[in-house]
């Protein structure tokens, strides 16, 4: 292998530009789609886009508070894999007022503790979706028809989830390019997805439901957010275990609660065990 | 060996292709550990402590720096001598030790010394650092001269199969090896990947699949000093490369010992930018320069590296963990650099400060562990 230095920038750009199909797909589906049968109106096509926006926005508007400047930063990859993990269903005024007081609580919060900001963003901002609008991850497409879609469907993201987090054709390119990258913990992902396999055919072979082996969901978070470099596991093994760990959780998660908010509960509640467990990476220098 | 890698080196530097004298350089600094006082005539070969002098002339200035005292002398370009040296042959092992102790070819001895039972020789022309090209150039200048004293070498301290390690992208010195080493029998060239830190001893002989604590490493410019000595020749020069991504080329000098820095760089480069950090011994293993000014060539100094300068913004860790990843000898480095604590395995090579996405001068700590002291109590 040939070594070449990259900086914190240049991780977060090949991140960034490996999201874009995922986005562009997401618009379609939750767009121009629902556009096509006349349930939303032209403008509504671009949901997605906006709220990405509205995300980068506010960071934008954070980092000229505090630093004067503009930064390319993880936190920029955050609000925008953010963005792209929201329900349809989510309201702007509820979005961006959730937002801004999270994102601002955590930077408080970052320097006596670290969390998975956005597995934490993502479950306030659906508590408090759930608590005031509703709790459901179907667009007016899929609420008002029934489909009955083939695996190669499945596969290019015609799935219930997030905004722009269906595609797994897209994910599955993105793993592809990121595993050839020396900073990604390419093990994390693996190991999710093999154990929560697994565990997801023996269910099936006892209760015949196939409904938990596809999980778009779970197969983009597992590549772009439960890797993320600041809440998992830099040793082999821990990673190996950091990964096995959310595949069972997830799996659980699945089966007794939801399956699209599984995987963002469980890569939380087990980043935090690391987090908490490993005590040099808890405070920062 | 499967965790080494190849670094990505600048491609628009031009390697150097032939070796450049400085032969007559106006004034020479030494430390003066003798006490020779201004005026006093210095003659070449005379032994000043550390090191036998490069050139003859009179002592100009006496200085102290950093609490040791140093001298100046300028060059009467006269080469006067006050003993001849002669060729002379050593029966075995014993004798060759004498003969390089004095002529203070301690790091040599220092290693003929530490192994018992020498089963095997190797000879290497890697360089460690990724400009450097002094190992292979010397190979590809002086090969008749390696061949004839490692056969020699072997003759007198092994006499069995040793080995001429050549990187298997140096074609030119493949080329001219393999065109005489039929006349040595006993020696056996082996081919190595381009990868960072395969000329270390433990990673070559691992490569070679030979025992670590039987095997006599030199490099072919060890090697060459040795052949010097036995030829009647003094090692008054050392032969350094000044090159990196601040240079439009890398020079190879063979450079009288004591001569200023900033002679050689006025005389023999060409900056391809105004502004850029000096660091001895190159970027990954060595230090960086503070006083470029003052700065003389001695006999441990074998790389230069000009190095422009990057905007390095340091930031916080963002726990990657590249350098646990990238480190050839499984530290954990974050944990060391966190903790504040050196390792006593690190050799500094500097590739977690390379591979550091954050720009964290990682090995400022994790190698601050000296091994050369510990040894030396």
């Amino acid at each position: 292998m040939i070594m070449k230095k990259k900086t914190i920038t240049d991780l977060v750009l090949e991140n960034i530009v490996l999201l874009i199909p995922l986005i562009i797909y997401g618009i379609y589906k939750n767009g121009y789609l629902i556009y096509e049968k006349e349930l939303i109106n032209i403008f509504s096509i671009f949901k997605p886009l906006y709220l990405l926006l509205i995300s980068i926005g506010v960071k934008i508007v954070f980092d000229l508070i505090k630093y004067k400047k503009i930064k390319i930063d993880y936190n920029l990859l955050y609000v925008i894999l953010l963005s792209m993990i929201m329900p349809y269903n989510i309201s702007y005024i509820i979005y961006i007022i959730t937002f801004i007081i999270t994102y601002f609580l955590l930077d408080i919060l970052d320097k006596y503790l670290t969390i998975h900001k956005v597995c934490f963003m993502y479950l306030i901002i659906i508590l408090v979706n759930f608590l005031i609008n509703d709790f459901t991850y179907l667009n007016p497409l899929e609420e008002e028809y029934l489909y009955s879609f083939s695996f190669i469907d499945y596969l290019f993201g015609r799935n219930i989830g997030g905004l722009s987090s269906t595609s797994i054709i897209f994910s599955l390119a993105s793993y592809l390019f990121l595993i050839n990258s020396y900073y990604y913990k390419k093990d994390i992902p693996l190991f999710i997805n093999i154990s929560y396999l697994i565990l997801s055919i023996i269910y099936y072979l006892i209760s015949k439901d196939n409904s938990l082996i596809i999980n778009s969901e779970m197969i983009f978070a597992s590549i772009f957010i439960s890797p993320l470099p600041m809440y998992s596991p830099t040793r082999k093994v821990m990673e190996i275990i950091y990964g096995i760990l959310i595949g069972i959780l997830t799996f659980i998660i699945s089966v007794t609660f939801n399956r699209v908010l599984a995987i963002y509960l469980s890569t939380f509640i087990v980043s935090l065990i690391y987090l908490l467990g490993s005590r040099h990476s808890l405070t920062k220098k | 060996m499967n965790k080494l890698v190849s670094i990505k080196n600048n491609d628009n530097i031009i390697m150097a292709s032939k070796i450049y004298e400085n032969n007559a350089p106006e004034k020479v600094y030494f430390e003066n550990t003798l006490n020779f006082k201004i005026n006093d005539y210095i003659y070449k070969n005379m032994d000043l402590g550390n090191n036998f002098a490069s050139i003859s002339g009179k002592v100009t200035n006496i200085f102290s720096y950093n609490n040791k005292s140093f001298m100046e002398i300028t060059n009467d370009y006269q080469e006067n001598m006050q003993n001849r040296l002669y060729k002379k042959k050593c029966h075995n092992k014993e004798e060759l030790i004498n003969l390089l102790s004095k002529y203070k070819l301690d790091n040599i001895v220092k290693k003929i010394k530490s192994i018992d039972n020498i089963k095997n020789i190797v000879i290497s022309s890697i360089d460690e650092e990724i400009y450097t090209i002094k190992e292979f150039i010397r190979l590809e200048n002086n090969y008749m001269e390696i061949l004839e004293t490692l056969d020699y070498l072997n003759k007198i301290i092994l006499n069995k199969k040793s080995f001429l390690a050549v990187k298997n992208t140096n074609f030119n010195s493949i080329k001219n090896v393999k065109s005489i080493i039929g006349t040595y029998p006993k020696i056996k060239i082996i081919l190595t990947p381009d990868k960072y830190l395969i000329s270390y001893k433990p990673f070559l002989c691992n490569y070679l699949n030979l025992v670590k604590e039987e095997t006599l490493l030199l490099s072919t410019n060890e090697l060459y000093s040795i052949y010097n000595i036995l030829n009647g020749k003094n090692n008054l020069e050392v032969l350094i490369t000044l090159s990196g991504n601040a240079t439009y080329k890398s020079i190879v000098i063979n450079a009288k010992l004591g001569v200023l820095l900033k002679e050689l760089m006025t005389e023999y480069l060409e900056f391809s930018e105004n502004y850029y950090e000096v660091y001895k011994n190159g970027y990954f293993k060595g230090t960086l320069i503070k006083d470029i000014d003052n700065f003389y060539i001695t006999n441990d100094i074998h790389f230069i590296e000009f190095r422009k300068i990057e905007n390095k913004l340091v930031s916080p860790c963002i726990n990657c963990g590249a350098c646990i990843k990238i480190c050839p000898f499984n530290i954990n480095v974050k944990k060391c650099f966190q903790k504040n604590y050196a390792s006593k395995k690190c050799i500094k090579c500097g590739l977690c400060n390379f591979i550091c996405p954050s720009n964290i001068d990682l090995k400022s700590i994790v190698g601050s562990y000296d091994n050369e002291k510990e040894n030396n109590n």
